[in-house]
């Protein structure tokens, strides 16, 4: 069944299947959330340079430093798992999935990380 | 039904046994697309991610500028073409690449899925809008 039916089917709700496909949803929600505000605060640049630099000075605070770097570790994760179903839909790692998705959490953690000691300058300037 | 042996793992890639299904399948396009603009997201959002976050990193700890992100150096990026180029192709793609996935959210609900013309159409409306509010804002900078 393709998209014929009355309703797309949700995967079986156990194992490593089910925790990508609700973390996939959950991060792209939240990344639709984001994108919309992301469009809003570029968007001051029509109030001209100075409101610009304004608002941009304020989303640099530390504070801001540390939810990009949730934000980096929502992308890491629904960009890695989007590889694992690019892959699994063209038949590759299909009795790999299990761990194409641990695998993508392990990278996820290890590369946000690698960006928290490299950000860690501009939480902690004075 | 073509599920994966495992546990399903993704949402009704159209295909039998490994073989693709004809372009013509009901689904076969948002599907295919929604695949396409990731992959090509990959590459361009790591290009957007480097240039905002890293790329200026070491000159402002050393203090020789005072943020990362401030309209003279983003104006001084989209006045190249080729950054003004992926931040359009950017918009477009990230704006079809959220939406189609919102609407592939909204199959999975029964509900929604009874109205799938009516959610195609609300989606387009709040992407057509969002692409050109942003556009706008890019253009503020070159203009």
């Amino acid at each position: 069944m393709l998209h014929t039916g009355t309703r797309h089917s949700r995967p079986l709700r156990s194992g490593a299947g089910w925790w990508a496909w609700l973390f996939q949803r959950l991060t792209g929600v939240a990344l639709v959330g984001y994108l919309f505000l992301h469009i809003g605060v570029i968007s001051t640049a029509l109030a001209g340079e100075g409101t610009f630099d304004a608002v941009l000075r304020v989303l640099q605070r530390p504070v801001f430093v540390v939810l990009d770097l949730a934000l980096l570790a929502t992308v890491l994760y629904h960009t890695l798992n989007g590889i694992r179903v690019v892959l699994l839909d063209l038949g590759l790692g299909i009795r790999q999935q299990g761990g194409l998705f641990w695998g993508s959490v392990a990278l996820t953690v290890v590369a946000t990380a690698a960006a928290t000691y490299f950000s860690l300058p501009l939480v902690f300037r004075g | 039904m073509a599920r994966h042996p495992q546990g399903n793992p993704t949402v009704d890639p159209p295909q039998e046994a490994g073989r693709p299904v004809s372009s013509r399948a009901p689904g076969f396009w948002p599907w295919f697309l929604q695949r396409a603009s990731g992959v090509l997201l990959v590459f361009l959002l790591a290009v957007h991610i480097w240039m905002g976050h890293f790329a200026g990193l070491g000159d402002v700890v050393a203090g020789r500028q005072g943020e990362l992100v401030e309209f003279d150096i983003v104006r001084r990026r989209l006045a190249q073409a080729l950054f003004l180029t992926v931040d359009f192709a950017l918009l477009a793609l990230v704006l079809y690449h959220g939406l189609n996935g919102m609407y592939t959210i909204l199959l999975e609900w029964s509900v929604a899925a009874r109205r799938r013309r009516a959610a195609t159409a609300a989606l387009w409306a709040v992407g057509v809008v969002a692409f050109i509010y942003g556009a706008r804002a890019l253009l503020a900078f070159v203009l």
